[in-house]
């Protein structure tokens, strides 16, 4: 059995009255490239969210490398360096230049020096094919281009995992290939992945796992052809033939 | 031989009274003071007893300062002068701001409950100041009219005991003479009682005017105030005294007030109607007026940087996690904008040296004032930008490990500054405005600059008009250079 990055055990999430996670457990494994689906209101933000605590869960634990990140006691922020999230709203921080955006936390959270991070980010901003916007800031930017920005800011903390909430639903359709063509080329790196998305073909083509989020549940977690050659449970036969 | 003996005696006896001379030049006053210099308090915007002299050195002059100046020299003490509203003048001696209060100041049985005072200097008498051809003679006369007087002074009093046997006089205090003055030019009030001397000055400047002295009326004799059991009393009287029988009390009053006091309105010698506008009349005082800008700048600009950091501390403190600091932060804001900044200021000048024993200056109090009350209000205003910089800034931040501290540093109060810029502009020239209210403590900054002129050559408009006018060319550069800042700070959009 390969090393686990995240796992989670009996994982609850409530807001107030609303039951949005019930009894996840569950584990991502080092490489795994695994896309979350569901219907919208299924959990599935919510259990990415819960990963690197955005979302506190109600109850259950959730692991790190076997480190319990749910510990009140543990240094989350510490964890998270490991843990980045890209975000369907991008999050750049529009003050600053694309290349700022890349290199800010590299600078002041790893301490790396201002030279080494600048050309690491220029680096990035190559593989994502932006390395000419380097000194523009995020408003002169496509909504494409801000996606692929926020991909490269995440990989300059060199994390050992992404999580990637949606990051596609917020662009245009003639976007969203640029978007995931990176996205693709990076899960041959073999970096740890978890995708929340409502992009089948990506999923079917590029993930290596499915996991499949009913009201709250895990309802199935399974290989990707299996999942969309023969989903076993009701409400995912549905759910695929509404997408495809 | 005999002859010989005597002479060295002389000898002996002169170095003997050189060396009593000397010992008694090492001032045993001073030591009992335990300084070398006695700082007095005046409002000088009453010519010709004290005034600035806008036209040439800018310093206080007058009446009272040569006797002051006389007494300390007499004394062997060095002699600073500092300047207030007439009101303001007791309290100042009341929390040891300083160490004697010369105003033409009469001691009345009220303030001998919280000063004590010296020998009578000097005596003028109250006068009835009326438009002219109103002929008011006798205080009887009075009878049924809008009278108006200084507040606080001798004068308010006199007119208050006058009230007391001539029925229907309405009385209006008012804060400075000049105001009376220009009430009685606007109507407002039919008549004013103010003393001969300062009388005569308005009445050579304003030809509309008359006054007559009031016979059978008490005299009012100015004195010098000290704080309660002063020990400077006895010398300060054993001064006047000397003065008094020497004659240089009439030299100076005869210095100061025969002279026509103020002059620079003689263009005007005929009655007109309208404002009457001269401004060839404040042309030398130009200077002393500018003199102001650097001050009121230096203060809006100190008040305004210390006011966003304390804003900026107080708006982090209202959005922590921490209730009781929450709870302490709102019940500030509350107070500080529930309160007048007038009442403020006036607090913070005369109580922080009674409760730290810091003799806070005008200045310092007026900076520590308006940094505490702005805070206050840009508090509410940060507060508001910061919550209003989109969630996903912070998600994103804090998904990336960025400390808490650093994200608002860095991230947050960038974006929160940027869209609050226009209200900033608004406070800073609102400040800037309100800074004409530390003239109440004695700063000298562009709106007092203004009023003293108006008080020396006894005229009001065209000064205010002045300031005014200086007041509008701040604010347009403020706005201007804000606009350029905002531009620059927008050219991430």
């Amino acid at each position: 059995m390969s090393e686990a990055i995240i796992r989670t055990e009996f994982l609850y999430k409530s807001f107030g009255k609303l039951d949005v996670l019930k009894d996840i457990s569950t584990q991502i494994n080092k490489g795994e490239v695994v896309a979350i689906l569901g219907p919208s209101g299924s959990g599935k933000s919510t259990f990415l969210r819960c990963m690197n605590l955005l979302e506190r869960p109600t109850k259950g634990q959730i692991y790190f490398k076997d480190q319990e990140i749910t510990n009140p006691k543990i240094n989350i922020a510490k964890i998270r360096t490991s843990l980045v999230m890209v975000f369907q709203h991008f999050n750049l921080f529009p003050h600053m230049t694309v290349l700022q955006n890349v290199t800010y936390a590299p600078i002041k959270v790893k301490g790396i020096n201002k030279q080494q991070a600048n050309s690491q980010g220029l680096e990035l901003l190559k593989k994502v094919g932006l390395s000419e916007k380097a000194d523009v800031y995020p408003s002169k930017l496509s909504g494409g281009q801000k996606q692929r920005v926020a991909i490269a800011r995440a990989l300059a903390m060199e994390p050992e995992m992404i999580l990637f909430d949606e990051p596609t639903s917020a662009l245009d359709p003639e976007m969203v290939k640029d978007v995931l063509e990176v996205m693709k080329q990076l899960a041959q790196t073999g970096i740890t992945m978890a995708i929340v998305t409502h992009e089948m073909g990506f999923a079917r083509s590029v993930a290596s796992r499915i996991m499949f989020l009913d009201q709250g549940t895990l309802a199935e977690d399974t290989t990707p052809s299996e999942f969309f050659a023969n989903p076993k449970c009701a409400r995912a036969k549905i759910f695929l033939e509404k997408m495809l | 031989m005999k002859k010989r003996k005597k002479s060295i005696f002389n000898i002996l006896l002169a170095a003997t009274l050189a060396i009593s001379i000397i010992l008694s030049q090492s001032n045993p006053l001073q030591a009992l003071i335990g300084k070398d210099t006695l700082t007095m308090i005046t409002s000088p915007d009453y010519p010709p007893y004290e005034y600035y002299d806008t036209e040439g050195s800018g310093n206080i002059i007058g009446f009272d300062i040569d006797i002051a100046n006389y007494i300390a020299k007499e004394l062997k003490f060095k002699l600073n002068v500092i300047e207030s509203d007439f009101n303001g003048l007791i309290p100042a001696l009341a929390t040891n701001r300083v160490d004697f209060v010369m105003a033409g100041m009469s001691p009345t049985p009220e303030r001998l409950k919280n000063v004590d005072f010296s020998i009578i200097y000097y005596t003028a008498q109250d006068t009835i100041v009326a438009p002219k051809g109103s002929n008011l003679l006798k205080v009887q006369q009075l009878s049924g009219k809008t009278v108006g007087v200084q507040l606080g002074s001798i004068q308010e009093k006199n007119l208050k005991e006058i009230a007391k046997k001539v029925t229907g006089i309405q009385i209006k205090q008012l804060n400075r003479v000049p105001e009376a003055i220009q009430e009685l030019k606007s109507k407002r009030i039919d008549a004013a009682i103010i003393e001969n001397n300062v009388a005569s000055g308005f009445a050579g400047s304003n030809p509309d005017l008359e006054f007559n002295v009031i016979p059978s009326q008490e005299n009012s004799g100015s004195a010098i105030a000290f704080a309660k059991n002063s020990s400077l009393v006895p010398p300060f009287n054993r001064v006047l005294q000397k003065m008094k029988d020497n004659g240089t009390l009439k030299q100076l009053a005869t210095k100061w007030f025969s002279k026509n006091t103020n002059i620079a309105n003689l263009s005007s010698t005929e009655v007109k109607t309208g404002l009457n506008l001269d401004f060839s009349r404040i042309s030398k005082d130009i200077p002393f007026i500018l003199r102001g800008i650097p001050l009121t700048l230096l203060f809006t600009i100190i008040s305004v940087f210390l006011g966003l950091i304390w804003g900026t501390v107080l708006s982090l403190l209202k959005i922590s996690d921490i209730k009781p600091l929450q709870s302490l932060a709102n019940a500030y804001t509350s107070v500080f904008r529930g309160t007048p900044l007038l009442l403020q200021l006036a607090l913070v000048y005369y109580a922080t040296p009674q409760l730290t024993g810091y003799n806070i200056s005008a200045l310092q109090a007026g900076v520590l004032t308006f940094t505490l009350n702005s805070g206050a209000y840009m508090s509410e205003t940060i507060r508001g930008g910061i919550q209003a910089v989109d969630k996903g800034q912070s998600e994103a931040s804090i998904s990336m490990g960025i400390p808490k501290w650093l994200m608002m540093k860095d991230i947050i109060l960038p974006q929160a500054l940027k869209n609050i810029l226009p209200a900033l502009v608004n406070e800073t020239i609102g400040l800037l405005k309100d800074s004409a209210l530390v003239s109440t403590i004695g700063v000298v900054e562009i709106l007092r600059s203004a009023q003293i002129v108006g008080a020396n050559k006894y005229i009001y408009f065209e000064p205010l008009l002045f300031a005014g006018l200086i007041y509008y060319i701040l604010v347009m550069g403020l706005t201007q250079s804000a606009f350029i800042l905002e531009k620059r700070l927008r050219r991430s959009e």
